[in-house]
């Protein structure tokens, strides 16, 4: 940050350029690695992973925001990220499974909940049944239904995105016929009594947004992944699997630039031709694969601005951006078992109503959501002996930090923070606060800080029906708005999440590696 | 039974052929809410606008004012350059650093130091950093030959984790200072004093003689006007002591134990290296939890060879490292008592650091051939680049030649 230094600066040609190391630039780059492209990976920060990474403070060492990977299975139950990672990286990971899904807690006197949610598709069943008498049949077509969306999706990944319309009517008609829309209108034609669907729908958080807007397809095919196939954490934090993807990368000839951010896309005749760094870099390559959001892309780096088409803008403009976290990252000096902390995994609620949940995002008041993870049950040596980390996450909309002055910034962090601690010890019944070593607090400006995405939207754009993976994918091809641009990570067609971000990144891979082929077939 | 009951799974939400419909309408219902949306670029957002305030990745700064603090210590005031586009200073908790980023003679160092002055002061406009001049100091030398009025400073945005958190700690802290270690204590009192933290503070400040204690008439002055929220005491270690109501030696037990009440308090340490070695010792005595002590990172190790595990045998000696930084590649040597970063230091690379202490992670990078040694009390490394070999240049010393890649800063 002295003087740049003209000698580091690179001025090169490249197969192709990748716009950030989050999940879905690493894979990118990694794939294209592999398959010997010659590729650069331009990060802004000085880590891989982007949200997928962690931190040390004293003694421990925390997870930035992983809570649970979904589709990653057992090693005799292989799920989509496990291939992605062992068959397709050649990686050999730690990551140890989570063996129930959360506990849900609800602290509304009137609709008081406590049960803990399983993993396991009878298991599951079984515990609604037993918590909503009457509603086994239903939870059994749901989960059905979230068997058949699932090999849908399978099917139409497997056709490279043109499935035969035949196939889908004859094999997959409830997949269509319930695609359009949201996870209230499936679950109440479905018939699932009310009570059931208010501990059925307790995933939403993990969305954000509320179940009258959440696409259906998009919370069945996640929920019946983690009924199969369980959820699963990497041994040493997100931060673990990103450096295995970082060293695997240069192991393989790629080209990977921290603290580089790429400035401008350039962009002649509707076609990308390189880019331009912070670093003083000017890079040349027909092909560009952005992590960073088609926001970020069309609003601030495509140059000359002349070359951003219309239709890009409004398609940025029509998309919500999703919400953003509050994350308390707390390190305690006893251990969970003395704590009385039982569980990995908490959801604590004021309500049953998201609606009125979501729409608390929105102000700066005490959150109403929870979603808390006690790391120690899920990997016992994570921090020292007689120690634990417990990591707080709420939930806000960008617009409600809208005002904040920075001289005030630190005190609404810890009046925030307070309550979710209160919240936590009051649900649980334990008592924690005398036992802080280490905290953290990360708003909705650190998660900008250190990725830059727009209102420091955690969950890429909102995923209402019309804005779900389906209709995303049938209109791929009409919004590839710039030729030899591509984009992963949770802004892509893939939706939001990990696992949905880690698999993006290979399909932005394969769509560019097919340009390369094509152009050079065609010298 | 079970068989065809699956099999005969019919979901129908508005109706067979509306569903249907709805299905084969989704991608024109995406049309229509594109068609319905402005075609205006965005401005930026609030969000990361506050980020940028708070976490400036470069503060552009001036030189407003010096002040001679003792025979061997400066105050500089520093406000924004609103020329090289510092409009505002960043706020920051009271007892963070800054990292200055000073090209000495053409070598492009950077230096943590914390801020003297207290978080309002930053709102009125203005950091202020107190330094000691060294001896044979590569920096401080520098500064005091070439540090005037109107001199331009760059540095990083505020960092560190040595401040007083509500949630955490107690209100009642026990503050230990040895030398220029004082200045992160001096921002908090002034905080105190001006009503915007609400702790009381028992201040124990340790000096080697009269004449190198910083702000003695101004914490004299705080202590009169609010002695309920602030006490000092000072600590001399010289022979003789004249000043009224000090105590002669180091901070011991005894002495911590004369002035304070450690039922209920959190105690915070910033001083030399050497200091802390000698007040983790007393504090053993009292077998406080650890949530109860607070240490300030002490930058780099002074003195590396004199550490119980160092091989000896390699002091003298000089290595090669040979660094990929961007598109650069460079031999360099570098010394087997001087850590990895300031070898490329001196080789002008312009490696990226903040903390100079092994915690921030801001110089990681990656080891791909060689040997290096780094000490367990200085290791802020995560545990997946400690099997993959990604180090920090800041607090490791080579044991052999290496090859390693830094990212530029």
């Amino acid at each position: 940050m002295v003087e740049k230094n003209t000698e580091q600066a690179i001025e090169e040609n490249f197969d192709a350029v990748i716009v950030g190391a989050g999940n879905g630039g690493l894979i990118a780059a990694a794939q294209m690695a592999l398959k010997g492209a010659k590729i650069v990976l331009c990060e802004q920060h000085n880590l891989p992973g982007g949200f997928a990474t962690s931190f040390v403070r004293g003694r421990f060492e925390f997870e930035a925001a992983l809570h649970e990977l979904c589709d990653f299975g057992p090693t005799t139950n292989k799920g989509a990220i496990r291939k992605l990672f062992e068959d397709d990286m050649g990686l050999n990971l730690d990551f140890v499974e989570i063996h129930e899904a959360f506990r849900l807690i609800i602290n509304d006197p009137n609709d008081r909940l406590d049960v803990v949610v399983p993993f396991g598709k009878e298991e599951f069943i079984d515990m609604m049944e037993s918590q909503v008498p009457g509603s086994k049949d239903s939870i059994r077509n749901y989960i059905r239904l979230g068997e058949e969306i699932t090999e849908a999706i399978s099917y139409i990944t497997e056709s490279e995105g043109n499935p035969e319309k035949d196939v889908l009517i004859s094999n997959y008609k409830n997949f269509l016929k319930t695609a359009p829309y949201t996870l209230d209108q499936v679950n109440n034609a479905l018939k699932i009594p009310k009570k059931a669907q208010d501990i059925l729908d307790a995933y939403w958080c993990y969305i954000g947004i509320p179940t009258s807007r959440i696409n259906f397809t998009f919370y069945a095919a996640m929920h019946y992944y983690f009924l199969i196939r369980n959820a699963f954490i990497p041994k040493y934090r997100s931060h673990g699997y990103t450096a295995a993807l970082e060293s695997m990368i240069r192991e393989n000839g790629g080209k990977i630039l921290y603290n580089t951010k790429v400035s401008k896309i350039f962009s002649e005749n509707g076609h990308v031709i390189g880019v331009e760094t912070t670093q003083g870099d000017t890079i040349k390559a027909n092909h560009i694969i952005s992590n960073a959001s088609p926001t970020l892309v069309y609003n601030n780096l495509i140059f000359p601005k002349s070359e951003v088409p219309k239709r890009a803008l409004k398609n940025i403009n029509a998309r919500r951006h999703a919400i953003s976290c509050f994350v308390v990252y707390l390190g305690l000096n006893a251990s969970a078992e003395e704590l009385g902390i039982e569980n990995y995994s908490y959801h604590i609620y004021d309500s049953v109503n998201s609606e009125e949940i979501y729409e608390s995002f929105k102000t700066l008041n005490p959150p109403k959501a929870q979603a808390t993870i006690c790391l120690n049950n899920v990997l016992p040596d994570c921090s020292p002996p007689d120690t634990c980390i417990l990591t707080i996450t709420a939930f806000f909309l960008p617009e409600a930090w809208k005002d904040v002055a920075p001289e005030d910034y630190f005190n609404l962090k810890n009046k925030i923070a307070r309550h979710l601690i209160n919240t936590f010890e009051f649900a649980t019944k334990t008592s924690i606060r005398d036992h802080i070593e280490e905290i953290e607090i990360a708003t909705p400006q650190t998660l900008a800080r250190y990725t830059g995405t727009f209102g420091g939207s955690a969950y890429g754009y909102e995923t209402d029906p019309w804005d779900s993976f389906m209709p995303r994918l049938m209109e791929l091809d009409n919004e590839r708005y710039i030729k030899g641009l591509e984009f992963c990570g949770g802004f892509s067609a893939n939706c939001q999440s990990y696992t949905n971000a880690l698999l993006s990144g290979q399909i932005a891979a394969f769509l560019t590696l097919q340009g390369l082929k094509k152009m050079g077939d065609s010298e | 039974m079970k068989e065809e009951k699956e099999k005969s799974l019919k979901v129908s939400v508005k109706g067979n052929i509306r569903d249907l419909l709805a299905f084969k309408n989704l991608t024109s219902e995406r049309k229509k809410y594109i068609d319905e949306a402005p075609e205006t670029f965005k401005q930026s957002d609030s969000v990361n606008i506050l980020a940028k305030l708070l976490h400036p990745s470069i503060q552009n700064l001036i030189i407003n004012g010096v002040k001679e603090e003792t025979k061997s210590s400066k105050t500089f005031r520093l406000i924004p350059d609103p020329d090289s586009n510092t409009e505002k200073l960043a706020y920051f908790r009271a007892g963070q650093f800054l990292s200055l980023k000073v090209n000495v003679d053409g070598t492009p160092i950077t230096r943590p130091y914390s801020i003297s002055s207290s978080p309002s002061d930053a709102l009125r406009g203005f950091y202020e950093i107190t330094i000691r001049k060294e001896d044979h100091g590569f920096l401080t030398e520098y500064i005091w030959k070439n540090w005037k009025k109107n001199t331009k400073v760059k540095s990083s945005g505020p960092s560190g984790y040595f401040y007083y958190d509500p949630i955490r700690d107690s209100k009642e802290i026990i503050g230990i200072a040895g030398g220029s270690g004082i200045t992160p204590f001096r921002s908090m009192v002034k905080e105190i004093m001006e009503g915007r933290l609400n702790v009381n503070l028992t201040l124990l400040y340790g000096s080697s003689e009269e004449d190198d204690i910083l702000f003695y008439e101004e914490f004299k002055e705080f202590e009169k006007r609010n002695p309920n929220k602030f006490k000092i005491v000072h600590v001399l270690s010289c022979e003789e002591v004249n000043l009224d109501g000090c105590e002669q030696g180091f901070i011991t037990a005894e002495i911590i134990e004369k002035y304070c009440d450690f039922s209920n308090s959190s105690v915070f340490i910033c001083g030399p290296q050497m200091m802390y070695d000698f007040i983790d010792k007393e504090l053993n005595k009292f077998s406080l939890p650890k949530n109860r002590i607070r240490k300030e990172v002490f930058g780099e190790i002074k003195n590396v060879v004199s550490f119980a595990n160092y091989p000896k045998e390699i002091a003298e000696k000089s290595f090669q490292i040979k660094v990929r930084i961007g598109n650069l590649s460079k031999e360099i040597p570098a010394k087997a008592n001087e850590s990895v970063l300031v070898a490329m230091e001196r080789a002008k690379l312009s490696p990226p650091s903040v903390c100079r202490s092994g915690i921030c992670g801001f110089c990681r990078s990656k080891l791909i051939s060689g040997d290096i040694l780094v000490y367990l009390k200085n290791d802020g490394r995560r545990a997946a680049d400690k099997i993959l070999k990604y180090f920090h240049p800041c607090s490791s010393y080579p044991l052999s030649n290496l090859e390693i890649e830094v990212p530029r800063s």
